[in-house]
């Protein structure tokens, strides 16, 4: 916890809040201002819209710590504004509400357009008020009201404003504060204990969710190629970010693999289950793995193929890769972001493979952590999680 | 959709923040407006140990002109560039983009510096900058080294950024007076990341141009050698000479095997070309 001092609509706050709080809970849970609404709670639905030092920003993916000294007003403190008290007969004369779940945010980005379009351009509007969702009204409303408003004020010779209402540059509601900490966390919340992880007996088939098909060439005989695949340590040690817990058995192994994709990042442990087809230089790997810190789980599969290139002389590698993604991580699919992040690895196994198969040492190839390759499925999958990442707004 | 407990420091200054950078050695973050970062954060797809605040840092709040080169701190918001209140030598291209991203309470708190470390494929500033030949300068204790834009972003959400190294200021060089400008991207809602960018900044007086095809899922396309897009030579006809199958063929080297997303990506370049000729 730390204290948090700051102005809440024109009246001095001091309280106690963890780092985490954002602003929006800040108000709600401590000040009882509940008339700031929670939608989604991470940026899309503008419900939470407040004006932080006299400007809309989200008070959800704002954390109150970082609003130290700043001028926070919620639609509490917009009772006697007077562009605010314009707009709500205009809401109430154009029906721009129903539920009103929407309409606290929906004022809040309104007033800035009245402050700030210079004519009541109905496109303009729209454009404005994009980031405040409705699921009631269907809009029309709500734009006539906003229109009617800066029409009225126009006519009574009330100009926009001309600076956006900001003189400074930076982040509103920041800046104002001296440095402070919170308590550093102490050696903490560990995570949750290992329980039951996923090492389980048997590792079933599946049905892919997604699957990606890629493929690269290697510069050396199919034959080779494939004993290559078969030395699980080795092909583990090409692969970013694994790390074997056992000894692996031809058919089984068990590890982990560390995937980041920007600033997501998970460690999935489990096992896979190696199986391999010498008559058609094919395999498979289906593995299973588990998140501890982002309570995700996978499972994923990768098929293999290798075609003779150039008379024999070298190979192509045709990967198949197949992954079902649960938990935490889930949550936003931006599958195109996970290519990419398929796309990249592969490129750095198929480097590792052909350095390693060419006789460089295992310490000269894998920087990082050790590993391995039945993780290889895991690994695909859990770059799949990081890839998994983002949305909302920032441009 | 509550972000997990996380240790919280506002440093007061460049050198502080870089210190704890360092020493929380990978599990701390850079908060900057949060606009990227705080969704992640609630979503708990990121779970730092430590967030270090730096949006009260006034050294990344500059925004100063340098023999014909803008250089902006990383804290300067979209909105400070959209309202004018920074400085611009691009001739408005810069607030123009600023205008569109996400929506303006997202733009009161989003910073430029934060959009770049991101590296969203889709985000605006990734691609605009590219195609304004801008550069970008990052920092860590160890020092600072500046890079163009394009060789910052390295893929999908994937930057050149080493831990302990945030990005400091963006050198943006000034737009000749007859260069042209032209941004498009497609939405299907307002203010959500784009589906396909085209940012081009052609100079018909110099024959030369700078395009860039972005939001591809890695890092954006740059074209600098552009003559090929424009039937071999850039020229003031550059508009009714411009050649969607060689924009077609790019994207297909790049990897994108639909037909539909290439003829977005093209139509949406298209746009940009046009633009810039208007």
């Amino acid at each position: 916890m730390s204290t948090i001092a700051l102005n809440v609509n024109r009246r001095a706050v001091e309280l106690s809040a963890e780092p985490r709080t954002s602003l929006a809970d800040f108000v709600r849970d401590k000040l009882d201002l509940t008339g700031t609404h929670l939608g989604c709670e991470h940026g899309v639905c503008g419900a939470c819209t407040v004006l932080l030092d006299g400007v809309p920003a989200r008070s959800c993916i704002t954390y109150a710590a970082a609003c130290e000294g700043a001028d926070v007003t919620t639609i509490e403190g917009l009772d006697e504004d007077e562009v605010t008290v314009e707009l709500r007969a205009a809401f109430t004369r154009e029906h721009a509400l129903q539920c009103g779940y929407c309409t606290p945010g929906m004022l809040v980005s309104a007033r800035d357009l009245v402050l700030r379009l210079p004519d009541a351009d109905e496109r303009r509007i729209r454009v404005g008020m994009s980031g405040n969702l409705c699921r009631c009204t269907g809009y029309v409303g709500i734009v006539r009201a906003v229109q009617s408003v800066i029409e009225a004020r126009r006519a009574r010779n009330i100009g926009p404003l001309a600076d956006g209402g900001r003189t400074g540059l930076g982040p509103v509601g920041s800046g104002r504060a001296a440095s402070s900490r919170s308590e550093p966390r102490s050696a903490q919340q560990a995570l949750a204990p290992a329980s039951e992880s996923a090492t389980p007996g048997s590792i079933h088939d599946f049905t892919p969710a997604t699957v990606l098909d890629q493929r690269f060439t290697l510069p050396h005989p199919p034959a080779k190629v494939f004993a290559m695949f078969d030395d699980i340590a080795g092909i583990a040690s090409c692969l970013p970010g694994v790390a074997l817990t056992g000894v692996p058995s031809p058919e089984r192994v068990e590890g982990a693999i560390r995937v980041r994709l920007g600033p997501v990042a998970a460690a999935f442990e489990g096992a896979a289950r190696v199986e391999r087809d010498p008559v058609t230089l094919s395999g498979r790997i289906v593995g299973i793995g588990t998140d501890r810190r982002s309570h995700s789980a996978t499972q994923g599969e990768i098929r293999y193929r290798l075609l003779p290139l150039e008379g024999g002389a070298a190979t192509a590698v045709e990967l198949s890769i197949g992954y079902t993604l649960t938990g935490m991580l889930a949550q936003i699919g931006r599958p195109g972001l996970v290519r990419d992040l398929a796309r990249r690895l592969i490129a750095e196994f198929a480097v590792n493979l052909d350095r390693q198969m060419s006789g460089a040492s295992s310490e000269q190839i894998a920087p990082a952590e050790l590993s391995f390759w039945s993780i290889a499925s895991d690994v695909l999958r859990a770059r799949i999680a990081r890839i998994f990442g983002r949305r909302s707004g920032a441009g | 959709m509550k972000p997990a407990s996380f240790a919280y420091e506002r440093p007061c200054d460049l050198t502080a923040a870089l210190s704890m950078l360092a020493a929380g050695s990978g599990s701390a973050k850079i908060i900057a407006g949060g606009q990227s970062l705080g969704p992640m954060l609630n979503l708990r797809l990121v779970q730092p140990e430590l967030i270090v605040d730096i949006s009260a840092l006034a050294e990344l709040k500059r925004a100063e002109i340098f023999g014909g080169e803008l250089v902006l701190g990383a804290l300067v918001t979209h909105a400070d560039i959209e309202d004018g209140r920074a400085a611009d030598v691009t001739r408005g291209a810069m607030r123009g983009v600023a205008a569109n991203i996400a929506y303006r309470a997202v733009r009161n708190r989003g910073t430029i510096g934060g959009s770049l470390s991101h590296a969203d494929p889709a985000a605006d500033w990734i691609s605009a900058l590219a195609a304004l030949g801008a550069r970008v300068t990052l920092r860590s204790l160890a020092g600072a080294r500046t890079m163009p834009v394009e060789a910052f972003v390295v893929g999908a959400l994937e930057s050149a950024l080493h831990t302990g190294e945030i990005v400091e200021a963006v050198h943006v060089p000034a737009r000749s007076v007859s260069a042209h400008w032209g941004y498009a991207k497609s939405c299907r809602k307002t203010g959500e990341f784009a589906h396909a960018i085209g940012a081009v900044l052609i100079d018909p007086a110099a024959a030369s141009a700078r395009i860039v095809i972005g939001a591809i899922d890695t890092a954006p396309i740059v074209i600098t050698d552009a003559a090929e897009l424009f039937g071999g030579r850039i020229a003031a006809d550059y508009k009714q000479r411009f050649d969607v199958r060689v924009a077609d063929a790019l994207l297909a080297k790049a990897g994108i095997d639909d037909a539909a997303q290439r003829h977005i990506h093209v139509g949406v370049l298209k746009r940009a070309v046009q633009e810039a000729a208007a």
